[in-house]
């Protein structure tokens, strides 16, 4: 049992509704750091409702979420230091150079020892060589993976991926996949929204499957019959929609 | 410098760099000023109107409008691939974004409001060098509340089905004052009056930038955050 002090993120009662469609419902979380949990759900769970909401993109429409012991207020830029997210959107100017672009965020950020920053997260990514490319011109993986070092620049505390693997190609999956690997070093809290069963099951310490805006079944990924989870999988979301 | 006073001025880089990359703004507002200019100088009859007695109303027209077609993007870019959402995510002040986005909304319009005094003058035959900068503190003092209250609005219809058309309908009743006060004393320094004449009229324009400027501060992260 996790002591509070332990927990770097936590929600509560989260519910979200867009007018009368209910996105996310009753929905609890407790993470300690090192945590990583999967997200794994059909379309339309309200998976990315839910991490938007963790990320403070998005209000909740009742419960609340909290960053060490801190709750998220809106009106505060504090916590934003603590949480990085990556979307299925990047978030980058197309007009602007790889560099340029990790410049601007690191400079919204305050952040000190900047190049230094952007040299290691380039360099992680593997985009060293194109940091002077504008990123209208880099391909789609390209992109996603100077998202990645936009998402980890500020070295967040909690980092949130939607669907991370979402379009790219093999290589571009494993360079993703390394970086994920070394999210694991017990020094961050990560949450990964995902459809992808294999991937999720492989990086993650902590799983659940949601279903109609709930979490439908939370467990730990070590104690998971990776072989049988396919099949384990579409029995909650088959009993649960 | 403070962190905020450095977030205004990335934010502030930022807008001014894409648009100096894409001059996707100011090509649009360029063509417009000098087009409409062209356009008026052969519609109006010299023989039985005085120029400099039209040329306040079709400069401050003209500024409007030109502005509305710069100002209305000013989120165009931002939407692309979710930037906007990135910076909202970032631990900057909403009203810094605000401050940011509208110092470089100015510049632009500034640009061109000058651009739209210099064609008129050229095309109308107008005599300013005598006034020349109490016109160019009016120009600034108007830009200053359009761009306010044009980017409150442009974050406001960039949120909604029908985009860049409804900033108009929202955005021109409030842009009353700055026609009014703007005609009023550039029509009185084209007509030769002295700037003490329209001192009045000049105080309030900046009143009215100044309570635009805080009222759009005031009221952005209401409107940026969902």
């Amino acid at each position: 049992m996790a002591r509070p002090v332990d927990i770097v993120l936590e929600a509560k009662g989260l519910v979200r509704e867009y007018g009368r469609v209910v996105a996310v419902t009753g929905v609890d979380l407790s993470l300690r750091k090192g945590d990583f949990l999967a997200i794994f759900g059909p379309n339309g769970a309200g998976k990315s409702s839910l991490l938007r909401m963790l990320g403070g993109g998005l209000r909740p429409t009742h419960g609340r979420v909290s960053i060490c012991g801190e709750p998220l207020d809106f009106s505060e830029v504090d916590w934003r230091y603590r949480v990085g997210v990556l979307s299925h959107q990047g978030f980058l100017y197309e007009q602007l150079t790889a560099k340029e672009n990790l410049q601007f965020y690191g400079q919204l950020f305050g952040l000190t020892e900047l190049d230094a920053r952007i040299a290691r997260g380039l360099d992680q990514v593997g985009l060293t060589d194109r940091a002077g490319s504008r990123v209208g011109e880099l391909s789609h993986g390209m992109r996603h993976r100077l998202s990645l070092a936009r998402t980890l620049l500020h070295d967040p505390d909690v980092v949130l991926l939607d669907e991370p693997f979402t379009g790219l190609d093999p290589s571009a999956a494993a360079v993703l996949r390394d970086v994920l690997r070394q999210l694991k070093d017990g020094s961050r809290t990560v949450i990964m929204v995902t459809h992808n069963l294999s991937e999720g099951l492989e990086l993650a310490t902590h799983i659940t499957i949601q279903v109609s805006g709930r979490l439908a079944w939370q467990g730990v990924a070590a104690e998971v019959d990776r072989a049988g989870f396919g099949r384990f999988y579409h029995d909650v979301v088959e009993s649960q929609a | 410098m403070s962190l905020y006073l450095r977030q205004i001025k990335v934010i502030f880089w930022k807008d001014l760099l894409l648009e100096f990359r894409t001059k996707e703004r100011l090509i649009a507002m360029a063509a417009f000023a000098v087009l409409t200019g062209i356009l008026f100088s052969y519609t109006l009859d010299t023989t039985r109107l005085r120029p400099a007695d039209v040329a306040a109303g079709l400069i401050w027209m003209t500024i409007v409008f030109g502005g509305l077609l710069g100002v209305g993007r000013t989120f165009h870019l931002e939407n692309q691939d979710g930037a906007f959402q990135g910076v909202l995510m970032s631990p900057v002040p909403r009203d810094a974004v605000f401050l940011g986005k509208i110092l470089a909304n100015f510049l632009l319009l500034y640009m061109i409001a000058i651009l739209v005094l210099g064609v008129f003058t050229f095309l109308f035959a107008l005599e300013i060098r005598s006034s020349v900068w109490a016109l160019l503190l009016t120009l600034a003092l108007g830009s200053l509340a359009f761009v306010a209250l044009g980017t409150l609005f442009a974050a406001v219809s960039s949120g909604t089905r029908m985009g860049e058309t409804l900033l108009p309908i929202l955005v021109l009743p409030l842009l009353l004052p700055v026609v009014i006060w703007g005609g009023v004393v550039t029509g009185r320094l084209l007509a030769g009056r002295p700037v003490s004449e329209v001192l009045g009229s000049i105080r309030l324009l900046g009143a009215f930038a100044l309570v635009a400027v805080a009222a759009g501060a005031l009221l952005f992260r209401f409107v940026v955050e969902d």
